[in-house]
C-alpha cells in the first residue's frame, strides 16, 4: 500500500536535504583554506539555493512536524550565510556556530527521512486487507 | 518493473500537483529536478523511461526542446496549461515531444498521468549478457569512453563489429578498414545512433573481428563524426557545468 501524505513527506524532505547538500558545498568551497576564487557565477548559484531554503523551509518542517525544532537553526544558518564571501569572512567563532546549526538540521532532516523510508517499506509490505485487520485488532498497523 | 521518471519542475514544493499523483503510483519510481541543467547532468549518468516536463507552455517546450537535441532518443513529455499557440505545438511534434495538459480535475488528470506512464512503460529489461571471452576486445565504458575505443579502432583501420550493452540497450557500430559504416541503436540508425552512443558513460562493449555490415547509413571520415560528436558533448556538458559546483 501507499500512503500519499507519507509520500509528500519523503519528496518534500528529499528536496529539502538536497538543498542543504548543495548549500554545505558551497560553504566548504568558501571555506577552503586555499581560498579559491570566488565567481559571481557561484555567487548566483549560492543566492538561489538560499532563496529556495528561506521560501521551503518553514513549508516543509511544518508538514514534517519539525518546525519548532528546528526553524531557528535553520534561520540562524540562512541569515548567518549571506553570500560565498559573507561566509568567507566570518569570525572563527560565527563560522562554527554556522557549521553546527546546519549539521543540526542536516543530521536531524537524514534521520526522519529514514523513518519514513522505513514506515514506507512496511507499509509496501502490507496489503489493504492486513491494513484493516491490525487497525480493527488494535494493533499498530507499521 | 518499475519506471523511471525524471521530472523538470521548477518549483516542486509549492507547485506540486502532479507530482503527489505520481507519488501515489505504484511501480513508478520519480526523480525530481529543479533546473535544466541539473536534468542534464543526471541524464548523462542515468536511464530513465521517461522525461518529464513541468510548466508553463512556451517555458516547458523549448527545455524540452533543448533536451531534446542532447538526448535523441529519449521520450519526453510536456505537462503544461493548455495551450493555443499552434507554434508551440508544432515545434512539440518537430520534436517528437509530447503534450498534455493539466487543466482539468484531478480524476482526469489522474487517469492522464497514468495513461502516460503506461504508454512508457520500460519496454526493455536488463539486456542480456552473452559477452564471449573469445571477442578481440571487451571492457567497460566506465574506464574507456565509446569515443576512446573507437578512435583506437579507426586508427588501427580495423573491420568487425563494436557490440555496446547498457541499462539504456544494445546498440552497434560496424567498422570497415578504420571507417564507421553502419551504427544502430533502438529505432535510431547511422550518425545519431552514433551520437547517443558517444554519451554513454556506463555500460559494457565488445569487439567482433571480420564483422562488416551490408548497410551503410554513416558516410562521413570518422575524424568529421569524431569532432561533432565530441563538440556536441562538450556543449552538453557545458549546461551541466552552469548549475554551480559539482
Amino acid at each position: 500500500m501507499r500512503d500519499t501524505s507519507l509520500e509528500t513527506q519523503i519528496r518534500l524532505l528529499t528536496l529539502q536535504v538536497e538543498n542543504w547538500k548543495k548549500l554545505h558545498d558551497f560553504i566548504t568551497y568558501a571555506l577552503d583554506k586555499s581560498k579559491p576564487i570566488i565567481s559571481a557565477d557561484q555567487e548566483r548559484h549560492f543566492t538561489e539555493i538560499r532563496g529556495l531554503l528561506l521560501q521551503e523551509t518553514e513549508h516543509v518542517f511544518s508538514q514534517a512536524n519539525l518546525i519548532a525544532e528546528l526553524s531557528g537553526k535553520a534561520m540562524n544558518v540562512l541569515q548567518r550565510a549571506s553570500s560565498i564571501r559573507g561566509v568567507r569572512d566570518l569570525p572563527a567563532e560565527e563560522t562554527r556556530r554556522l557549521e553546527s546549526d546546519w549539521n543540526a538540521v542536516f543530521t536531524k532532516i537524514g534521520v526522519i527521512q529514514g523513518q519514513l523510508k522505513i514506515r514506507r517499506k512496511a507499509l509496501l509490505s502490507q496489503n489493504f486487507l492486513t491494513l484493516s485487520l491490525a487497525r480493527l485488532f488494535g494493533r499498530k498497523a507499521a | 518493473m518499475e519506471s523511471r521518471l525524471l521530472i523538470l519542475n521548477s518549483d516542486p514544493v509549492f507547485e506540486d500537483r502532479v507530482l503527489a499523483m505520481f507519488d501515489a503510483m505504484r511501480k513508478v519510481e520519480t526523480c525530481i529536478v529543479r533546473t535544466l541543467s541539473e536534468a542534464i547532468y543526471i541524464l548523462m549518468r542515468e536511464n530513465f523511461d521517461l522525461f518529464v516536463v513541468e510548466g508553463e507552455a512556451a517555458v516547458a517546450i523549448g527545455q524540452a526542446t533543448n533536451t531534446r537535441q542532447h538526448f535523441p532518443s529519449l521520450e519526453v513529455m510536456c505537462l503544461t496549461q493548455k495551450t493555443n499557440d499552434a507554434l508551440l505545438r508544432e515545434e512539440a511534434t518537430l520534436q517528437n515531444i509530447g503534450l498534455a495538459s493539466t487543466d482539468c480535475s484531478d480524476r482526469q488528470l489522474r487517469g492522464r498521468l497514468r495513461r502516460i506512464v503506461s504508454a512508457f512503460e520500460r519496454k526493455t529489461g536488463t539486456p542480456a549478457e552473452g559477452i564471449d571471452p573469445c571477442h578481440s576486445l571487451v571492457g567497460n565504458l566506465n574506464q574507456f569512453s565509446a569515443a576512446e575505443i573507437l578512435q583506437m579502432s579507426c586508427m588501427s583501420q580495423r573491420s568487425g563489429r563494436f557490440t555496446f550493452k547498457s541499462s539504456r540497450g544494445n546498440s552497434e557500430i560496424y567498422l570497415h578498414h578504420g571507417m564507421v559504416r553502419h551504427a544502430t541503436y533502438s529505432s535510431l540508425e547511422g550518425e545519431d545512433a552514433v551520437a547517443e552512443i558517444f554519451r554513454w558513460r556506463q555500460g559494457r562493449f565488445y569487439f567482433e573481428e571480420g564483422i562488416i555490415s551490408q548497410v551503410q547509413t554513416v558516410n562521413r571520415p570518422w575524424t568529421h563524426l569524431l569532432i561533432d560528436n565530441l563538440q556536441k558533448l562538450d556543449e552538453t556538458m557545458h549546461l551541466t557545468s552552469v548549475a554551480g559546483i559539482r
